[in-house]
C-alpha cells in the first residue's frame, strides 16, 4: 500500500501505483464487481496486475477508490451485481418491521412517514448523521444496523459499492420510478439502471438574499456570483456554504461565467482547485464572509443578507424560519441556468437489511406524487424529480413566493449543470488542503 | 506493609482509566498519524512503531515551516489564548481575592453564583450570547449604551456599530474567558483562602502597607493557584472550535482545533487531522512540563521557607 505522503514516494509514482493499492479490500473482487458501459477504463487491466509499479495505466478518466471508475455523465457506470449478493426475490410480502432509516436530521416529514406507518402497519425508526463521511464511514464498520439509507449522492456512490454496502433494487416493487421520476434520474449516470439507488430529492447551488436589505438585483447581474466579490456594504453579514465542494467550485463558476466556457466542477487540476482558494481567500478582506449553512435560520433573521446557499434551503426558510411580521417574499434566489452545480442523492437499501421487502415498499411510497409533494411542500423544501411538480405551479396555488421560483430545480436545468461527483484520492487532496488553506485566513 | 498496599490499591481504578482512556486512546491517535490511509480514504493505523510512516507528521512540520495554512492558525490560537488567559486572570483575581479574604459568610454564596453558569451546557451558554449579541439583542445594545462599544470601536477591536457576530476576534477571545473562567477562579479561590493570615500580619506588623504586603506576600503565595487555573482553561481553549464556530464563523478567527475538525469530522484525510492532533498535544506537553516544574519549584522553596 502506498500514499502519496508515504515518506519516500513521490506524488506521481502513487498515480502509477494507486491502482494496485487496493488496502485490504479485495482488489480483484472488487474490480470484478462492476462493469463499465461505456469507455473502457482500464480497470480489468488492473485486476489482473496487482504488483504496484507494473500496473501503470493508460487512464482517460481518474480512478476512483480500489481503481473503480468514477462515474461521470460521459463516462456512466453500471454497478455488477454479484451471485453472492442478489435482490431480493419478485412478489414478497413486507415485513413486520420495525423499518431502519439513516438520514440526515430533519430531512423527511414526519406526517408523511407517519402514513406510511399506518398503511403498512409497521413502525420506522429514523437514526441520523451529520456528514456523508460520517454515514459511509458507520455504515462500513457495521457500527449502524439499517434497512435504508438516504441523503448519500453520487459524491459518495463509489465508496458505497467498493464496500459492498449495498443491496441491488428490485423493480417489480418500484412502479413510480418509471412512472414519475424524470428520466435521465430514474436511470442516471452513476448507476446505469438504478441497480443500487433511487433518486429522492434535487437541489442547485446559487444565492439566496434578502431582497429588502441587498440593493444589487442579483439576478439581473451579468455574471450574479460576482455580487460577493462586491459585498463590502454587507461586510459580516454573507455567508459561504461551508463545504469544500460547493463553496471552492464557486469562483469556478464564476471564472466559466466570465470567460463563456463550462468549466469542469470536478476538476483534478491542481492548479484551478487553487485559484479558485486563492478568489475565495479574497473575500475575507471584503467583507469577512462567515462559512456556515445555517442560511434557512440566518437569512430570514437577517442576521445574514446575502449567502450562497442550497435551493431547498431557501424554501424550507420561507415554510419554517421567518420571524413574526417577515413576509417570505423578501428572500429571493437565484441559481444558473446552465454549468452551476445542480446535485441529488437517493435512497438505497442496506446489503445486510432484514426487511428488505418493506424497505422497497418504503421507496415506492416516496415516489409516489402526492407523498411527495407533501414530503416537499410540507417538510424538506427540496424538489423531489417528479414528473408533475414544477414551479409555475407551484407559485400559482401560492405554496411559494415568486420571488423563490427559481429555487425549484427544472429538468432541463438540471440536465444543463454539473453534479459535485467523487474525486480520485488525489483529486480530493488537492480540494482538502485548498480548502483547509482557504479555512485558516 | 499491608496498609500500604492498600493505599497503593486506591490508586488502581484511576490508572486503569488513565490507561485505557487516555494512553491507549492517545497511542491510536499516535498509530493514526504515523500510519496512512487506504484507497477508501479511510485512516490505517501503524501500531508498530518500526513501520511508522512520518509522511503526514513531516508534512505538516513543513507547512509550518513554510508558513502556511497550520502556521497561520498556530500562531492565531496561542495569540486568542494568551489574551483570554490574561483577561481571566485579571477578571478572576480580584473576584477570588474577594471571595476567599472578604466574603465572610457569604462564601459560600458567592461560590455558588461562580459555579451556577456551569450548571447550563457550554453550547447553550454560547448559543445564548448568539442572540445577546445579535444587532438588536439586550447585549449589544446594553454594550452600547455603557460605552463599551464605542471603546471597541476606538481600539478597533469591532470593525462596525452592533457588528459584534461579524467575525470578530475580540468577540471570540471574550467568549472564551466568559465560557472557561469559573474554572480559572475556583483553584485560585482555593490557593488564596489556603494562605496563612498570620504570614499577612507578621509583613503588617514588620511596617509593609497593604499593597506592599499584597505583592510580597499574597500574589507570590497565589502563584501556584495562577498557574493551575491558568493550566486547566488554556488546556481546553487550545482545542476549542465551537467557540469560534459559533460567535464568529469567519475564516479570520479559525483556531487549530477548527482545522483538526475540518480534517477529522468531514474531510477525508484523517491521517493528517491525527498528525494535527499529535502536533498539538506535543506543544501542550511542553507547556505542562513548564508548569510541573515551576509548581515543584514553588514547593520546594514554600517548603524551604517554611
Amino acid at each position: 500500500m502506498e500514499h502519496p505522503k508515504e515518506s519516500g514516494i513521490s506524488r506521481r509514482q502513487l498515480l502509477r501505483r494507486s491502482a494496485g493499492a487496493a488496502a485490504g479490500l479485495g482488489v480483484a473482487g472488487v474490480l470484478a464487481g462492476c462493469e463499465n458501459t461505456t469507455t473502457p477504463i482500464g480497470a480489468e487491466t488492473a485486476a489482473g496486475e496487482t504488483t504496484g509499479a507494473s500496473a501503470e495505466l493508460v487512464v482517460p478518466k481518474p480512478l476512483g477508490p480500489a481503481g473503480l471508475p468514477l462515474p461521470r455523465p460521459d463516462n456512466s457506470v453500471t454497478w455488477a451485481i454479484t451471485d453472492d449478493n442478489r435482490p431480493i426475490a419478485d412478489g414478497v410480502k413486507p415485513e413486520a418491521g420495525p423499518l431502519k432509516i439513516y438520514n440526515y436530521a430533519d430531512y423527511i416529514d414526519p406526517a408523511t412517514v407517519k402514513k406510511f406507518q399506518k398503511q403498512f402497519n409497521t413502525k420506522v425508526q429514523i437514526a441520523t448523521y451529520n456528514s456523508a463521511d460520517e454515514a459511509t464511514a458507520k455504515l462500513a464498520s457495521g457500527a449502524v444496523e439499517f434497512d435504508l439509507v438516504m441523503g448519500l449522492s453520487g459524491s459518495n456512490i463509489v465508496n458505497l459499492i467498493a464496500q459492498k454496502l449495498l443491496k441491488p433494487l428490485n423493480h417489480s416493487y418500484l412502479p413510480n420510478l418509471e412512472k414519475n421520476i424524470w428520466p435521465e434520474l430514474a436511470d442516471p449516470f452513476y448507476d446505469r439502471g438504478a441497480r443500487f439507488t433511487v433518486p429522492y430529492v434535487v437541489w442547485m447551488d446559487g444565492i439566496g438574499w434578502r431582497n429588502d436589505k441587498v440593493s444589487q438585483d442579483v439576478a439581473a447581474m451579468d455574471v450574479p456570483w460576482d455580487i460577493f466579490w462586491e459585498s463590502e456594504a454587507y461586510r459580516g453579514r454573507v455567508g459561504i456554504l461551508d463545504d469544500r465542494r460547493d463553496a471552492l467550485s464557486m469562483p469556478m463558476q464564476r471564472d466559466a461565467m466570465h470567460k463563456g466556457v463550462r468549466p469542469d466542477l470536478n476538476t483534478e487540476d491542481q492548479a484551478v482547485v487553487d485559484k479558485a482558494q486563492r478568489d475565495l481567500s479574497a473575500l475575507g478582506p471584503i467583507s469577512n464572509p462567515k462559512i456556515t449553512i445555517t442560511d434557512y435560520q440566518t437569512l430570514p433573521e437577517g442576521k445574514t443578507v446575502l449567502h450562497h446557499s442550497w435551493s431547498g434551503d431557501l424554501l424550507g426558510a420561507a415554510f419554517y424560519y421567518m420571524p413574526k411580521g417577515v413576509p417570505p417574499t423578501v428572500l429571493s434566489f437565484w441559481g444558473p441556468e446552465s454549468n452551476g452545480v445542480v446535485q441529488n442523492d437517493f435512497f438505497c437499501i442496506g446489503k445486510t437489511s432484514k426487511s428488505p421487502a418493506l424497505a422497497h415498499e418504503f421507496i415506492n411510497f416516496f415516489l409516489d406524487e402526492k407523498n411527495a409533494y407533501n414530503n416537499f411542500i410540507n417538510y424538506t423544501g427540496y424538489t423531489p424529480p417528479q414528473k408533475n411538480i414544477d414551479a409555475e405551479a407551484l407559485i400559482k396555488s401560492g405554496a411559494i413566493p415568486d420571488t423563490l421560483e427559481q429555487a425549484v430545480v427544472r429538468p432541463d436545468q438540471f440536465a444543463a449543470n454539473q453534479e459535485l461527483l467523487q474525486l480520485s484520492v488525489k483529486g480530493q487532496q488537492y480540494w482538502d488542503n485548498a480548502w483547509s488553506k482557504f479555512k485558516a485566513g | 506493609m499491608g496498609s500500604r498496599w492498600t493505599w497503593r490499591l486506591l490508586a488502581l481504578p484511576g490508572v486503569a482509566w488513565l490507561s485505557v482512556f487516555f494512553l491507549a486512546a492517545f497511542y491510536a491517535v499516535v498509530a493514526v498519524a504515523f500510519g496512512n490511509q487506504d484507497t477508501l480514504s479511510n485512516p490505517v493505523p501503524y501500531w508498530n512503531p518500526l513501520d511508522w510512516n512520518v509522511g503526514y507528521v513531516l508534512e505538516v512540520l513543513e507547512n509550518l515551516w513554510n508558513g502556511d495554512q497550520y502556521l497561520t492558525v498556530s500562531l492565531r490560537t496561542i495569540e486568542f489564548v494568551v489574551i483570554a488567559v490574561g483577561l481571566s486572570l485579571l477578571i478572576g483575581y480580584p473576584v477570588a481575592y474577594f471571595t476567599a479574604r472578604h466574603a465572610g459568610r457569604w462564601k459560600g454564596i458567592v461560590l455558588l453564583a461562580l459555579i451556577l453558569p456551569l450548571w447550563i451546557n457550554y453550547l447553550m451558554r454560547m448559543l445564548a450570547w448568539i442572540n445577546l449579541l445579535a444587532p438588536d439583542g439586550i447585549g449589544s445594545r446594553l454594550l452600547h449604551t455603557f460605552g463599551i462599544e464605542k471603546l471597541f470601536l476606538t481600539l478597533g477591536l469591532l470593525s462596525e456599530p452592533g457588528g459584534w457576530l461579524n467575525g470578530q476576534p475580540s468577540t471570540v477571545i471574550l467568549a472564551l474567558v466568559y465560557g472557561y473562567i469559573p474554572f480559572f477562579i475556583l483553584p485560585l479561590f482555593v490557593a488564596i483562602d489556603r494562605i496563612d493570615k498570620r504570614q499577612i500580619e507578621a509583613a503588617r506588623d514588620l511596617g509593609a502597607s497593604p499593597l506592599s504586603a499584597f505583592l510580597r506576600v499574597t500574589l507570590p503565595l497565589s502563584v501556584p493557584g495562577i498557574l493551575a487555573g491558568a493550566v486547566l482553561i488554556s488546556l481546553p481553549m487550545f482545542g476549542d472550535y465551537y467557540t469560534a464556530d459559533l460567535v464568529s464563523a469567519s475564516t479570520q478567527t479559525n483556531m487549530i482545533g477548527n482545522q483538526i475538525d475540518e480534517f477529522m469530522r468531514q474531510g477525508s484525510e484523517k491521517v493528517t487531522g491525527a498528525a494535527l492532533t499529535l502536533l498539538l498535544s506535543s506543544f501542550l506537553l511542553v507547556l505542562m512540563f513548564y508548569y510541573l516544574r515551576t509548581t515543584r519549584q514553588a514547593g520546594t522553596s514554600a517548603q524551604t521557607t517554611a
